[in-house]
This record gives C-alpha cells, sequence and structure tokens, in this order.
C-alpha cells in the first residue's frame, strides 16, 4: 500500500482543524486546510492534495456543491466526506458525486488514517 | 437456465496481453475494495443487531451513524461488483435503492401529532384525548370528569400548541443541530448544550396567535374564579406515565404563577424538556427528543393547608391490605423533591378504613397535618382511583382552607422491576461480615458495589466516576443524571416516594434511603456494597451478596426507538439468498441489505473465476495444485501476486512450492498438520442417513457439477486467500486477508449443509462453533449453517487462528458419521484438542525462535 502524502482538510470547525491537522502531521502528512470551499479550490486546481478530507457542511457553499466542483477540476482526486450529519441519503448522494467514503464525526486518528490510504490506494 | 445461455453468450472481450493483464488488475481492485466493503457492512450489521438484543442504552445518533455506515459499504459492493463484472447487475442497484429508501422513511418517520386546537378545558379532558394533552393531564380530566372527584379547574396547552411553538422561528432546528453530536457520557459538554438549549427556548417569541389564545383562556379561568388567582403549570409530556417509563421529576413544575408571568412560565417548562436528567433519560430509555412534546397544565392554585402523596399500595407491595399517605403543611411538593420530613400514615383499604400506623414528622409536640376523617376519605378515593385505572396509583393530593381534598395529579406506581423470588433469596442471604451501617428504607431493591463518591452539588456531579456509589444528603430529582453512572445510591435522608427513588427503581439502581450517618460515615474512594434490600451496607465488594442480585432490567424493550431499530433491521439482517445455484440466486431475489451483500460477495468471487476463462488468459485459469509430484484434488487462481515470481505458469499445473501467499500457506499448513487418519469407522444407520440424504438432495450428489461449485478451490494473492470447500458433503468457506491496516485484517468463515440427518447437522455446527469460539472466533448459529468472523487483528494473531481453521476443516468433515456413537465423539474431540494444542505450541514455538 502506497501512502499519500499531502491532506487537503475542508471544514469550517476552526479546532477540529487545528486538532486533526497536528495530529496527521504527527503521523508525517503534508496537511493544509481551508474553512470554505472557495478557499481549498486553488489547492485543488493547483493539484497539490493527494487527499481531501472535507465536512457537508460550510459556509459558502454546501459540501455536496463543493465535492462536485473538486471532482469537475480533478476527477481523479480522492475525497473523503467526514460529517457529524449521519444521513443515508447524504450518504449516498455524496456517493454518487464521486466521494470515496462518507465517514462520521467523531473518528479515532487510526481510522481516518487507515481511510485515506485506502481511499488513495483504490483510485491511484 | 437462462442464466446459462445468457452467460454462454456474453461476449468474449478480445484483448491484447497487456490489456488483458491491466484488465486483470482493475478486476483485482475492484474485487479488493468489495471484499473490504463486505467486511465492514457484517460487522456494522453484527454491531446493530448485538446493541438491539444488548439491553444497553442507544440513541438516534447510534442507529443513524451505524446504518449510514452500512449504506456506505453496501453502496460500495454494489458498485464494484457492477464495475468487476463490466456493467452487469445494474438491476441490483434499484433493489439496493429501493431498500435504503424504506430504511431512511422509518428512521425519519415522525411522531404524529393529534388534534389542532392549541388549548383544551379541563372539562373537555379524559383519556380520549392524551395525545393532545399528554398522560397526566389526560388522568387527571378523568379523574373529574369520569370519576367526579375534586379537580383543580384551568385549561391545558396541548402538544399541538408545543409543536407550533417549537417550528416557529426554527427553534427545533436549532436544538436538532446541537443534540446531534452530544456525548452524554461527557457531562460537562451535557450540562452545557443542556443550558444553552433551554436559554434558546425561553427566549424565542411565542407566536402571537399562540399568546392570544392562552391569555384569552386565564381570562375565562379568572372570570369563573371570581378573581385573579395564580396558577401552577405543570409539566404534562406526552409519551410521559406509559411504557413503564415514569419520567418521574424530569420535568418542571411551577407554582403560584401570576398572570402576566404565565407566558414566560410557560417557555420554561416547554424548555425543561431539555434539562440535563430529561436528556439522559430519554437516551437510557430509548426516545427520541421528538417522541417527547411538552403539554403544559395551567390549573387555578389551591389555597392548601396540607398536601403530599398518597400510594393506594405500597410500592414494594402490590398486594398490600394497607394504603400509605404522607402529609406535609402547606402543598408538600417537597416530600417528592426528597427536602421535606413529613406525617407518614399506614390506612386500611377496606371501609371503614382502619388507621394502622400514624407517624408524625415532629414527635414532640407537632400537630398531624390530617384528621382521621381526611385520612380515611383520601384513602377511599385513593383505592376509587386505583380501581378506575386499574393498577396501583401514586396521587399527590391537597386540602384547602375550607378542608376541601384536591387531586392534584395521579399516575401509576413505578414498580420494582427484579423478580420477587430472586428477592426474597437475597434479603435471607446470610453474610458473615457485619455490616458498617444498617438501617434506613429501601427506596429501590437490589445490591450494588463500587467506591463512594459523594456528591452535594452540581459541581460534584461532573466529577463523578463510573460505577461509584452515589452517597448524597437530600435526593435531589437533579441527582437522577448520574442513574446511568452510579452502581448503587445513599441517601441520608429521603424515602421511597421521591422522584429519585422512582427513576433508581426503573433503572435498577439499588438505593438505600434514609440511613443516618451515612455521609459522615463514608469517605470518597472507599469500596462499599449497598444492600439495600436487608438495608445494610459492607465495607469492600461482598461477592456472595452481588452475585445473587437480579441483573438490570432491559430498559430498551418496546422504546420509541428500540421499535424503530428493530423496524429498520428487519429491511437488514435476514438472509433470504443461500444457495448460489438456486434460480432465485438474483437481484430481484434481494429483499434486505445482507441479500445484497451476500449476492455480491458470491458474484465477486464468481467473476474472480471465471476470469482466466473469459478473457482467454490461461495464467489466470484455475490451476490444479500439485503437491509432492501429484496432482491434488484442489484448484488455484492467482488473483495478482500469490505465485513466485518465476513460476511456470504454461501448464495447467501450479506447484505448491510456487504459492506465496501466505493466508493460504496458512490454511494449508493446518490442512496438512496432522494426517487424516481416514474416515472413522461408520455405523450402520449413520451411513444409512447420509445415503438417504444424498438421494433427496441433487446439490449433494458429488456427480452434479457446476464450474464453480464441484471444485475445491483457492482463490489468492500475497495476502488475501479465499478457499471454497466441498468435502464429505460440506460446503465451507473460509476467507482470510492480512494487512498492516487493521480494516483491511480478518479471518471469515461459513459452515454449511452437509449430508446426514437435520438432529446431527446441528450438531456438528454447534460442536464446530464451540471450537472456534474456544480459538476467539466470534460465532454465530443459524439452523444448520455457521459463520464465524474475526477483524481488525494483527496478522500474527490471525495467521494462527487461521493455520487452526485448516486443521479443523479437514478433521471435522466426518464428525457427524461418528454422531450417535458416544463414545467415538469423546475420544474423537479429545484427540482434536490434542491436535489444536500441538499445532499451537508449536506456531508459538516457532514465532519465538523468530524473535530470538
Amino acid at each position: 500500500m502506497r501512502r499519500p502524502r499531502n491532506i487537503l482538510l475542508i471544514d469550517d470547525e476552526e479546532d477540529f482543524l487545528e486538532t486533526t491537522s497536528r495530529r496527521l502531521r504527527r503521523r508525517e502528512f503534508e496537511v493544509k486546510t481551508a474553512t470554505r470551499c472557495a478557499e481549498a479550490m486553488p489547492e485543488v486546481v493547483a493539484g497539490w492534495p493527494h487527499v481531501v478530507v472535507l465536512d457537508v457542511m460550510l459556509p459558502d457553499t454546501d459540501g455536496m456543491e463543493c465535492l462536485r466542483l473538486i471532482k469537475q477540476v480533478a476527477h481523479r482526486l480522492p475525497v473523503i466526506m467526514l460529517t457529524g450529519h449521519a444521513s443515508m441519503h447524504a450518504s449516498l448522494q455524496g456517493l454518487e458525486h464521486g466521494a470515496s467514503d462518507y465517514c462520521l464525526k467523531p473518528i479515532e486518528l487510526d481510522e481516518l488514517v487507515e481511510k485515506i490510504i485506502i481511499a488513495y490506494n483504490d483510485i491511484n | 437456465m437462462f442464466k446459462f445461455i445468457a452467460n454462454l453468450l456474453r461476449p468474449r472481450p478480445q484483448l491484447g496481453p497487456e490489456a488483458i493483464q491491466s484488465a486483470f488488475r482493475e478486476h483485482y481492485r475492484n474485487f479488493r475494495a468489495l471484499l473490504t466493503a463486505n467486511n465492514n457492512a457484517l460487522e456494522l450489521m453484527s454491531s446493530a443487531e448485538d446493541m438491539l438484543g444488548s439491553g444497553k442504552p442507544f440513541g438516534m445518533a447510534f442507529v443513524r451513524g451505524d446504518l449510514t455506515a452500512l449504506t456506505v459499504n453496501v453502496y460500495k459492493m454494489v458498485h464494484s461488483l457492477i464495475a468487476l463484472s463490466d456493467g452487469r447487475y445494474q438491476d441490483l442497484d434499484e433493489r439496493f435503492k429501493s431498500i435504503t429508501d424504506q430504511i431512511e422513511h422509518i428512521l425519519s418517520r415522525q411522531p404524529e401529532v393529534s388534534g389542532t386546537a392549541f388549548v383544551l378545558t379541563m372539562d373537555e379532558i379524559d383519556r380520549r384525548v392524551v395525545d393532545q394533552v399528554g398522560a397526566k393531564m389526560a388522568n387527571l380530566g378523568e379523574i373529574r370528569n369520569h370519576l367526579g372527584l375534586r379537580v383543580p379547574d384551568g385549561f391545558v396547552i396541548t402538544a399541538a400548541a408545543a409543536k407550533y411553538f417549537m417550528e416557529s422561528g426554527h427553534v427545533q432546528d436549532e436544538i436538532n443541530r446541537r443534540l446531534k453530536t452530544l456525548d452524554i457520557d461527557n457531562l460537562e459538554a451535557l450540562y452545557t448544550v443542556s443550558s444553552d438549549i433551554q436559554d434558546l427556548i425561553r427566549a424565542a417569541a411565542l407566536p402571537d396567535d399562540l399568546d392570544f389564545i392562552i391569555r384569552q383562556q386565564y381570562a375565562r379561568l379568572a372570570d369563573s374564579q371570581g378573581r385573579p388567582v395564580p396558577v401552577s403549570l405543570r409539566s404534562s409530556a406526552l409519551g410521559e406515565d406509559t411504557l413503564q417509563g415514569s419520567f418521574a421529576g424530569q420535568y418542571r413544575t411551577r407554582l403560584n404563577v401570576e398572570a402576566a408571568a404565565i407566558p414566560a412560565t410557560y417557555k420554561d417548562i416547554v424548555a425543561g424538556k431539555y434539562q440535563s436528567q430529561a436528556i439522559v433519560y430519554r437516551q437510557q430509555r430509548g426516545y427520541r427528543h421528538q417522541d417527547v412534546l411538552m403539554c403544559v397544565g395551567c390549573l387555578a392554585m389551591v389555597d392548601a393547608v396540607a398536601g403530599g402523596v398518597a400510594y393506594s399500595r405500597p410500592h414494594d407491595d402490590p398486594r398490600s391490605p394497607w394504603a400509605v399517605i404522607h402529609a406535609a403543611p402547606g402543598l408538600g411538593t417537597r416530600i417528592v423533591d426528597g427536602s421535606s420530613v413529613y406525617d407518614m400514615l399506614r390506612v386500611g383499604r377496606e371501609a371503614p378504613h382502619d388507621i394502622a400506623e400514624r407517624r408524625l414528622a415532629d414527635p414532640q409536640g407537632g400537630r398531624a397535618c390530617l384528621t382521621d376523617d381526611q385520612a380515611r376519605e383520601l384513602t377511599k378515593l385513593s383505592v376509587q382511583i386505583e380501581n378506575h385505572f386499574g393498577s396501583p396509583q401514586d396521587i399527590e393530593w391537597a386540602i384547602n382552607t375550607s378542608g376541601n381534598l384536591f387531586i392534584l395529579q395521579a399516575r401509576p406506581i413505578g414498580q420494582a422491576a427484579p423478580a420477587a423470588q430472586a428477592d426474597v433469596e437475597l434479603a435471607g442471604r446470610h453474610v458473615e461480615q457485619v455490616p458498617i451501617l444498617s438501617g434506613g428504607v429501601t427506596a429501590s431493591r437490589g445490591v450494588g458495589a463500587g467506591a463512594v463518591y459523594k456528591v452535594s452539588c452540581a459541581l460534584d456531579i461532573l466529577e463523578f466516576p463510573k460505577d461509584a456509589v452515589l452517597v448524597v444528603e437530600t435526593p435531589y430529582p437533579e441527582w437522577a443524571v448520574l442513574m446511568n453512572r452510579a452502581s448503587a445510591v445513599v441517601s441520608e435522608s429521603g424515602q421511597s416516594a421521591t422522584h429519585l427513588a422512582t427513576v433508581a427503581r426503573e433503572f435498577g439502581v439499588p438505593a438505600l434511603f434514609d440511613l443516618a450517618g451515612a455521609f459522615a460515615r463514608l469517605d470518597n474512594g472507599q469500596t462499599v456494597t449497598v444492600d439495600a434490600t436487608a438495608r445494610r451496607l459492607f465495607e469492600g465488594r461482598v461477592e456472595a451478596l452481588l452475585q445473587a442480585a437480579p441483573h438490570r432490567p432491559n430498559l430498551m424493550e418496546g422504546s420509541p426507538i428500540h421499535k424503530l431499530l428493530k423496524e429498520a433491521l428487519a429491511l437488514i439482517t435476514p438472509l433470504h439468498l443461500t444457495a448460489p445455484d438456486s434460480p432465485f440466486f438474483k437481484p430481484s431475489s434481494c429483499r434486505t441489505l445482507h441479500d445484497i451483500t451476500r449476492f455480491c460477495h458470491e458474484k465477486a468471487l464468481a467473476e474472480m473465476f471465471n476470469f482466466g476463462h473469459r478473457y482467454g488468459a490461461r495464467d489466470k485459469s484455475a490451476k490444479q495444485l500439485f503437491v509432492v509430484g501429484m496432482p491434488a484434488q484442489w484448484w488455484v487462481i492467482n488473483l495478482d501476486d500469490g505465485f513466485r515470481e518465476g513460476a511456470d505458469l504454461t501448464t495447467p499445473f501450479i506447484q505448491i512450492e510456487d504459492i506465496v501467499s501466505e493466508p493460504m500457506l496458512a490454511i494449508w499448513k493446518g490442512m496438512t498438520a496432522v494426517p487424516w487418519a481416514g474416515p472413522p469407522p461408520v455405523s450402520l444407520r449413520g451411513l444409512g442417513a447420509i445415503i438417504a440424504q444424498s438421494a433427496m438432495n441433487p446439490q449433494l450428489d458429488p456427480a452434479v457439477r457446476s464450474n464453480m461449485t464441484g471444485r475445491n478451490y483457492f482463490l489468492l494473492s500475497k495476502n488475501y486467500c479465499n478457499l471454497s470447500v466441498r468435502l464429505g458433503y460440506h460446503f465451507a468457506l473460509a476467507e482470510a486477508s492480512f494487512s498492516g491496516l487493521l480494516t483491511e485484517s480478518y479471518v471469515n468463515f461459513q459452515f454449511q449443509g452437509g449430508a446426514a440427518d437435520e438432529r446431527r447437522r446441528r450438531r456438528r455446527v454447534r460442536l464446530l462453533g464451540d471450537m472456534l469460539r474456544e480459538i476467539d472466533f466470534r460465532v454465530e448459529i443459524k439452523g444448520d449453517s455457521l459463520t464465524a468472523r474475526i477483524e481488525k487483528r494483527p496478522v500474527p494473531y490471525l495467521r494462527e487462528r487461521l493455520v487452526v481453521l485448516g486443521y479443523l476443516l479437514i478433521h471435522t468433515r466426518q464428525v457427524d458419521m461418528v454422531m450417535n456413537e458416544e463414545g467415538f465423539i469423546n475420544s474423537y474431540l479429545d484427540k482434536i484438542h490434542a491436535d489444536i494444542h500441538m499445532i499451537r505450541e508449536s506456531l508459538h514455538k516457532e514465532a519465538g525462535e523468530r524473535i530470538q
């Protein structure tokens, strides 16, 4: 299994971004964060991330819309949706729009790391 | 048959070797993704089933979380299979969507609110409108309008009104959002969220029309009383007082409310639905927050000289000939709060209602709160109310300045859950040890032990350790928030009528109240055993008592969330698809998510199995295994990197030495660890049964063979192996994946069928199940089929179990042939156990040598 290096976290909760990115860096990932979709898109367009971790509720556009935008410019970029919104409907919508996975908060770091690695290897 | 022809007509793709290699990689990638999703899905289904049967509390967060994750994994399986099969099975996606739609529908179902009136007056209320006014007010209306007893005048602000208020300005949406991620075990977060939500409700504006109607009703009430009377506002939650759920003391009551303060007080009572102890209570009892709607009674205050509680029978003795009355000066509400001393009377239920006992709050010259006649009158009414409702009642009452008796509330007495027999045994159990404290009142029967933790203010609650013994001076209702954490409750004061006692009984938490000196005598951290049944308290853990104590009741059974999960699981876990060669093994037969996972798994295996043949790729086709220079009855398909590099792939055979698949080698090691001594001598009857079964079931006839079902084969890669076996009429499937990622590390095993009559088949499956449990498999047996799983364990752990599994596969295959001969069976089992021990020892030794 190959390990991706660059992870882009998109979430409106600053606390979550801070703790999660700190922990991922400790596991030797490069991490960038964004609280809004618009902020994240330049990184996606530039091709920096190997995996995106995306919340479903964002202040500017909703996560689904953001997922669609990401997939438009980077079709093969794995996107993991990570959210507190436990909904069968939303999860199916996410998968149909090309998300690699739909996970629920709170998630153990080990599990998130495994999901990141699996999503990356599934597409590449 | 049609399927068979369709299969033949499926075009064979014409590809060059490189394209075949790349198509195969793509297939294998999908296959791996499907396996991982399958494994996750099985785990999620079993965790939901376990939760349903466990009696442990769970909320909608668990249900939605588990089922959302399940949906995700089944979706992945379906789409991996569609990709794997070059677009066949599209119709499976429709089945999947239709099933998930039905599940989603169940999960999002809202309780219906009946009636549109925002207000009903007391003379319009009885049991028929319980869905509009809640049980508490419906009972009171029943007492007034059908028993003709005196209850205060007033009206009820209905469930429809509460819903209207909460939905105006999106208050409810905001509340739901905040509750969604709340972890009730984090008490600090619980208090913060609870208090924020209540502030939110208090701050929300009451819609104008509702505000107007409430004021108008109050004006009418004041008119009828001839003066602007103060009122009491009482919560009457919908769902309260039913289903053995008492919700005792979980919600608010406000007394002596002036006209101007009614709207604000109404909101405060509605907000009371989100008090922390009420949130915990609902979670523990399996109520969704939306299952409870807060109706509010608005009743003229009784100008009380005395008040209290009457029990038509004592709570711990439903056959008692006595009623019990607790009375205090004024309204007596402090009795149920646990904060007051009171007179206690025992009065005969039958006329002439003899007063058997009277204990005054103040034995030195205190005045009794009730006259003998009043006590008799109250007893008579209590029995009348009991007869009307058909169960012993807990009744709040008051007597006004003119000496008139009012009924303020009546509800069924929360019955103690433990079985009477276990309790009697417990009470009589002799213990050598001398108790450090004894006496007091049994507020909730049972025995509990743990470290003492004293609580005297809300701040202490935050620090309360799980399974500690709660020690308090006064049993306030607020302490109910700890009922899911405390192993027992001890209180200096209070009695069995307090709300805290009711909740303790409901949760099956032993509680010993009125135990003088307990607070001072006990130290934090000291381990004690509380025997609430026999009213004594010991130092340390008294195991003899703890073992005899009855189990805690299953609080979830029958609750709204329990029902909802049960209903959803009916569309998830039952397995209807079984035999892959049956004509009904098709997408349209899938009725549950489990059927879909089964279908996907089976068809994915078939796709991988047939790949070589379909694409005309010899190196991808099944190869017969060669062992010590001989072809064996085993076929092998290499999915990826399961063969040694440079192995000769031009022949239809593969040497065992050329196989590098670690899980396969582990199984193989077990299969060959101990030489098979040949079938044990078969008794004639046993053989006869097997032959008869083979004749009846053509699937068992070894002569009927389709390409896949008739062979013993391994599908493998370096870290994966799937073994299908048809040996001695048994069907077995073992699947193992070794990985550095725990998500991808597991062993699955299925075992099914096998000739011999049903009784023997079941017995064999049980024997096999026992042996698998001994090596830490989670085993599930239905009829004569067995599934066993281990997941998310490190590779050496899985490897050891896989070796043993390989051994069992070979050596239990004909156990049933000697099933009736007890002597054989036992010596046979002894040998199996000895072999397994030997195999594990040698594995441990190998591992040890490697480490050195």
